[in-house]
């Protein structure tokens, strides 16, 4: 797949600080006061990807999107 | 698949026991039976309503407004409700506001050194010789050791915490009354105990977390003591046995599966994904209870205001629905999003503690035993409800000594 980069939203009310955004993808979330995720930027370059999608994907409360630049 | 009914089947003539040991030992083809048969049951008659898929599990735990957390006192020897676990939102977002940063991954993470240290210092005591019960030699201690540094108690009140602790948990009694008597008479010291450090503390106060309860600002306002007590009380219940019963479950598992033991002996930068793994398949808090507070259906079940409902975490962990070939056990599973922490507002407080206390011990433990298997001829014992391996009598070297 060619790499290209994407969109990632985060919506914190839903929230709760498990922490695994920030631990899977280091480059892309930040840890907050209490442990939350924040995003550390709007738009994914394509390196950041697979970081990306392994937040969107393990987060336990369906917190986080990922829509990658190349999804057809 | 399984049909649906109006009514919560009661149990049937193959009822599903958690209390039963031999379960608790091996509990996921239990679980496959539940979601199979009826992922809304009861499986005692007149105990609670059993949610046991994944999806159900996981609404129930995002919504309090219907399954509620709040429970009346007393069960657990407490004479009022635990805080934050018996509160719901919004009360309870106050105490996560204050108690989250205190818990969080950066602050346990800072604490690594001192908690590798304790790890390492309990691994020195038993490294030389040919093999230990690592309940008591390690599971036990070593989370009760880090928990009462973290609080700034006495590493000398130790056996006495953990006999409070036990007397609550896994109280020495049959008869239910006599259960109570016990756990009431425990409660009552575990008041005891702590009120005369708060004492203490609030004439001087010190750095470290009992204090900062006494002098920092909850929602605006200091807490009263009786909210500092309803905290300390959960602490103590949760902050000891969990990782004890987490840690056994986890060697456990690996001293019967040599080849994935290898490969954390390999490459320790695997443990981490093992850890996720491990809590997902073991589980070891098996379940959690809730109050329907307003009418509601779910799989087809109506529920009534009032129900009690227990939350199967360890079934939701082990639903081929969420996990593609949910019994196999893949140290690097990936997406990976078991609930063993829970879900929603009440997740686990402790859960970048437990994360790091687990990593720290893999780490120690592999780093000083590579090799060792459960003793010939012996079997591990789990205890029903929370999973402590109460009896893990481990072998080390190849085999043969």
């Amino acid at each position: 797949m060619p790499g290209g980069g994407g969109k990632i939203e985060h919506d914190r009310d839903a929230c709760v600080g498990h922490g695994r955004c920030y631990v899977l993808a280091p480059d892309v979330f930040d840890e907050d006061e209490r442990g939350h995720g924040v995003l550390k930027l709007a738009s994914v370059p394509a390196e950041l990807q697979d970081q990306a999608r392994a937040a969107a994907e393990n987060c336990p409360e369906d917190a986080i999107s990922f829509q990658p630049d190349d999804a057809t | 698949m399984s049909s649906h009914t109006n009514n919560p089947p009661e149990a049937d003539s193959d009822s599903i026991n958690f209390y039963d040991p031999a379960v608790a030992a091996h509990p996921q083809p239990v679980f496959r039976r539940l979601r199979d048969r009826c992922p809304v049951r009861k499986p005692i008659p007149g105990v609670a309503v059993c949610l046991s898929r994944y999806e159900d599990v996981l609404f129930a735990l995002r919504h309090p407004e219907i399954f509620s957390a709040v429970m009346p006192a007393g069960l657990i020897g407490n004479v009022r409700p635990l805080i934050p676990l018996n509160v719901d939102p919004p009360e309870q977002t106050k105490y996560r506001k204050f108690l989250d940063p205190l818990f969080s991954n950066k602050k346990m993470l800072a604490m690594e050194k001192g908690v590798r240290e304790i790890a390492s210092n309990i691994v020195d005591r038993f490294a030389d010789d040919d093999g230990c019960e690592f309940n008591t030699a390690f599971a036990i201690p070593y989370p009760s050791t880090v928990f009462l540094q973290l609080m700034g108690l006495p590493a000398d009140d130790l056996d006495h915490f953990l006999s409070l602790k036990n007397a609550i948990i896994r109280p020495d009694a049959e008869d239910p009354e006599e259960q109570a008597k016990i756990r009431n008479e425990s409660g009552e010291k575990i008041y005891a105990y702590f009120n005369k450090y708060l004492d203490e503390i609030e004439k001087s106060p010190r750095d470290d977390l009992l204090s900062l309860f006494v002098t920092a600002e909850v929602g605006g306002e200091r807490m009263n003591r009786e909210e500092i007590l309803d905290i300390c009380y959960l602490f103590l219940l949760g902050g000891l046995d969990t990782v004890t019963s987490t840690l056994g479950c986890m060697v456990s598992y690996l001293a019967q599966h040599p080849d994935r033991r290898q490969a954390l002996v390999d490459d320790p930068a695997l443990i981490p994904s093992a850890i996720e793994e491990m809590l997902r398949w073991e589980t070891p808090v098996i379940q959690v209870v809730r109050t329907v507070v307003q009418d509601y259906t779910i799989g087809g079940v109506e529920l009534k205001k009032g129900d009690p409902v227990t939350l199967v975490l360890g079934s939701a962990n082990t639903d081929d629905e969420q996990f593609p070939n949910a019994d196999e056990v893949d140290f690097e599973r990936m997406p990976n999003k078991h609930i063993a922490f829970g879900s929603g507002p009440h997740r686990c407080l402790g859960s970048h503690l437990s994360r790091l206390e687990l990593r720290v011990a893999l780490e120690e433990f592999h780093r000083r035993i590579p090799e060792y298997t459960i003793k010939p001829g012996e079997t591990p014992v789990y205890s029903h409800a929370i999973r402590e391996v109460t009896y893990l009598p481990l072998q080390f070297g190849k085999g043969q000594k």
